[in-house]
């Protein structure tokens, strides 16, 4: 084929080059389109739209309940969606951190990107608030479901209540104030959950680009410390040693963020083997500021030097 | 007003000297960068570009220093690497788009100069269809596109031409004059071919072991080395001679005879004496230019 | 089988970053045994606790995983493949030479890691150790040939591996008690129980039936790794 063209020959451009901030915002749209498969092909959605479907049966469920059965009480507390549902998550994390952090390593097209105005930090902010955004997203419309699925549901309890069905009186069922407390609360708690496990998750991704092997080892990293802690945390539990169990929580993320939570926003302790107190939670807020920088730092330096 | 000037670049890898001292100025046009592999081309222009800093010395692209105002000239350039580097699952047209769109232009213009682009170098329908299933000749061309996609001032091919079949390359040869010439911008191109550059470059620089060997215009080269090699079977020495007396400038190289070309008649008298002294001619060419000559001068 | 294959896919899984998550994982399980062996906490309750939670359910899978589709996963995936498809070699001998690698390599990293484990805190004399170890490489067998299979059908067969490990293993496998029949862990295990008297290792399926559908699944998977890497050559052409 000729390169001979009957064209109108080249013309130069003289329009607007838009700034950073755009530029930023249009790579923040590009790597989140390609987490969630838009733009390419049916086959890069499904992973990540069946799991977000997955996530949202259970809220679903719990509106339905309300709605059906007239039973005001929340299947899962609103603040522990994320930890219940922690192998779910952590399946979208293992399998979609690889798409996001390190296509471009694994394709070697960091420097087409770093020959423009576009930079190893502009990288990070972009793929981290991508990952992050898809996070709450997850997370936080489950959980939103199930606060707009109370409130929708609430004058219908409040009569049957009133009929005297279901529960002693109307003062059994929650304030629409309460409850819009423990939503902004849990939300709290979605984004600190997704901060921290998209970070780090992102690191780890961008350590390994071979295909396959990112999910391997974010999944192992995660089921690993879950099963340590377990087991010290089952033994420590027999021997009383109460403190050591509650600290243990720290070690792995969905515990560490879950503690936060109990520990400062006021979330259920149930669901956790060993209650954290307040100096607890405050060391695992910490914790997971250093997993957030410490991890964003790394990401840094690996892009810079795939750019090289 | 020279687009790149370094001042004594070097740059020191552990157990390797990339760059020693570098200092060379290229002015506005097509200028070729050649060397052997490992020379330190693409180094230099990975420091050009801001992408590696160097160990000392100081360079200026369009005028701004490769430290200070690195943001500035990766505005206004373009960078074509001489590896794979594209993303097999999309198309050439949404990776050039996105491309453009990195390079600040809006959605909007990005696709449509991303459409000219690819129309420019040569990439018709097979542009929807995803990279991983183009030739190399395609892949290179996506690459230039995505290089040319922002209308930059100066564009960094780094061996454009490798992997190419011959026609491949005579089609990116073209495209990279044309990049010059009709588009008006200005081309750094890296190849260990001296031969293919004199085509589409007004200047060679060549460089050596992360040194400056010689840097000057085209003509310069092509005066000096328009010569013919001519292989016979047997009697190569006999012939020598025969030239020789017969007033041409010969030498004796390997298997073969360098013959200096001073005007039409050469390639008569050469004929001439293969008939006369009976020897069978395996070849006449055009001697291609090899960096060792370079560096025997 | 065939030796150069089996050299160079060993000098592969071995050779890279994988093998760091190959040597770390049991040596996550074997510092643990150690510790608690050490500290006193090494009631059978606590060591079945450990070889079953952590042995079986989480290192078993992630090494059976990492190394069933990394023996041929990333051949496949930059076309390395095609240079041993244009020998004469037989695609049953590739897959079979492959397998043997796969289970030789999680046997090494994942059953022998549990039975020093197992060692370590129940000491030589329990037979516990050894009958998790068996239980393991019965398992390795097994995953092994789901894995492989899984990494020649799909470029996705890390995360549909994890979706099975995870997911239906452990979520619906623990819940639907008809269910548990198909589930690669709960064969391991019965066959566990059965070589062992040990009061906390407890499976209800029996192990007749364990090993006949684990024997099966196996067959059934390499047949279609087989089958699948025939028709490679067509679909992978540049």
């Amino acid at each position: 084929m000729s390169t001979a063209i009957h064209d109108i020959g080249y013309r130069h451009y003289d329009g607007p080059r838009l700034g950073r901030g755009q530029t930023l915002r249009a790579l923040y749209t590009h790597n989140l389109r390609a987490l969630f498969g838009l733009g390419r092909g049916a086959k890069a959605k499904i992973i990540p739209f069946a799991l977000a479907a997955f996530l949202l049966l259970p809220a679903l469920a719990d509106v339905a309940i309300k709605a059906i059965v007239k039973e005001a009480q929340f299947l899962i507390p609103m603040a522990a969606y994320g930890y219940g549902f922690q192998p779910l998550i952590a399946i979208f994390l293992a399998a979609l951190a690889p798409v996001v952090a390190s296509r471009e390593i694994r394709y070697r097209s960091v420097p087409l990107y770093f020959s423009r105005p576009v930079g190893p930090w502009d990288f990070v902010a972009a793929k981290f608030g991508a990952f992050a955004t898809a996070l709450v997203l997850l997370v936080g419309v489950p959980v939103t479901v199930m606060y707009v699925g109370f409130l929708l549901t609430r004058s219908s309890l409040i009569e049957a209540a009133q009929q005297g069905g279901g529960f002693g009186s109307v003062e059994d069922i929650p304030t629409v104030a309460g409850i819009t407390g423990d939503w902004a609360l849990a939300l709290l708690g979605v984004v600190l959950l997704a901060l921290v496990l998209s970070s780090f998750a992102l690191l780890v991704a961008a350590f390994t680009p071979r295909r396959g092997f990112g999910v391997a080892a974010v999944i192992a990293l995660y089921l690993i410390s879950n099963v340590v802690v377990g087991i010290v945390q089952g033994i420590s539990q027999d021997r009383g040693a109460w403190d050591v169990a509650a600290w243990m929580n720290l070690f792995t993320p969905f515990n560490l963020v879950y503690s936060v939570q109990v520990a400062l926003f006021d979330a259920e302790s149930e669901p956790l083997i060993a209650v954290p107190d307040t100096a607890m939670g405050l060391t695992g807020l910490l914790l997971c500021v250093l997993v957030v920088a410490g991890s964003l730092a790394a990401l840094h330096a690996r892009y810079r030097k795939a750019g090289a | 007003m020279p687009i790149i000037s370094t001042r004594d670049l070097t740059m020191r890898f552990p157990g390797v000297t990339a760059l020693e001292s570098l200092s060379v100025t290229v002015e506005p046009g097509v200028t070729g960068l050649v060397g052997a592999n490992g020379a330190g081309k693409s180094t230099l222009i990975k420091i050009l570009l801001g992408l590696q800093p160097p160990t000392s010395g100081g360079a200026e692209v369009l005028g701004n220093d490769i430290t200070t105002g690195g943001a500035e000239i990766r505005r206004r350039v373009g960078f074509m690497p001489e590896y794979e580097c594209l993303p097999p699952d999309v198309s050439a047209t949404e990776f050039v788009v996105h491309m453009a769109r990195m390079s600040g232009l809006p959605a909007s213009a990005a696709r449509e100069r991303a459409a000219d682009v690819l129309r420019h170098v040569g990439l018709y329908e097979e542009r929807y269809r995803p990279i991983g299933g183009y030739s190399t000749g395609m892949r290179q061309k996506v690459k230039l596109a995505q290089a040319l996609v922002h209308d930059p001032q100066l564009v960094f091919l780094d061996e454009p031409t490798n992997g190419l079949d011959p026609r491949g390359r005579d089609e990116m040869l073209d495209l990279i004059r044309r990049v010059g010439a009709e588009f008006g911008i200005s081309v750094l191109v890296t190849s260990h071919l001296l031969g293919e550059l004199e085509r589409v470059c007004d200047h060679v620089v060549i460089i050596d072991g992360g040194r400056l060997l010689r840097s000057s215009a085209v003509a310069s080269f092509t005066e000096a080395s328009g010569n013919l090699v001519v292989e016979v079977e047997e009697g190569r020495d006999a012939l020598g001679a025969h030239l020789a007396e017969r007033g041409l400038t010969v030498q004796a190289e390997g298997r073969t005879l360098v013959v200096r070309i001073d005007g039409e008649t050469t390639f008569d008298i050469i004929r001439d004496g293969v008939v006369d002294l009976d020897l069978a001619l395996i070849r006449m060419e055009q001697a291609r230019h090899h960096i060792e000559e370079v560096f025997q001068r | 089988m065939n030796v150069t294959i089996a050299a160079l896919t060993l000098r592969g899984m071995l050779g890279r970053r994988r093998a760091v998550l190959l040597f770390v994982l049991p040596a996550v399980l074997l510092v643990l045994s150690a510790v608690l062996a050490f500290t006193g906490n090494d009631s059978l309750g606590v060591s079945t606790g450990v070889l079953e939670g952590f042995g079986m359910v989480v290192l078993l899978p992630l090494i059976a995983l990492i190394v069933g589709t990394g023996v041929i996963g990333p051949e496949i995936d930059d076309g390395q493949i095609m240079y041993v498809l244009t020998k004469p070699i037989p695609r049953g001998s590739v897959i079979l030479t492959k397998y043997v690698c796969a289970v030789g390599l999680i046997t090494a990293f994942a059953a022998l890691p549990i039975l020093v484990s197992g060692v370590l805190l129940l000491g030589p004399g329990s037979d516990v150790p050894w009958a998790f170890a068996v239980g393991a490489v019965q398992g390795g067998v097994v995953y092994g040939a789901v894995f492989l299979a899984l990494a020649v059908l799909s470029r996705n067969a890390v995360t549909i591996g994890l979706i099975y490990a995870l997911v239906w293993e452990s979520m619906i496998g623990g819940f639907i008690a008809g269910s548990r029949n198909l589930s690669i862990q709960s064969w391991a295990m019965s066959s566990v129980d059965e070589l062992t008297t040990a009061s906390t290792v407890e499976v209800d399926s029996s192990v007749a039936t364990a090993l006949v559908l684990a024997l099966l699944t196996t067959l059934v998977a390499l047949g279609l790794a087989v089958r699948r890497l025939s028709t490679l050559t067509l679909a992978t052409a540049d």
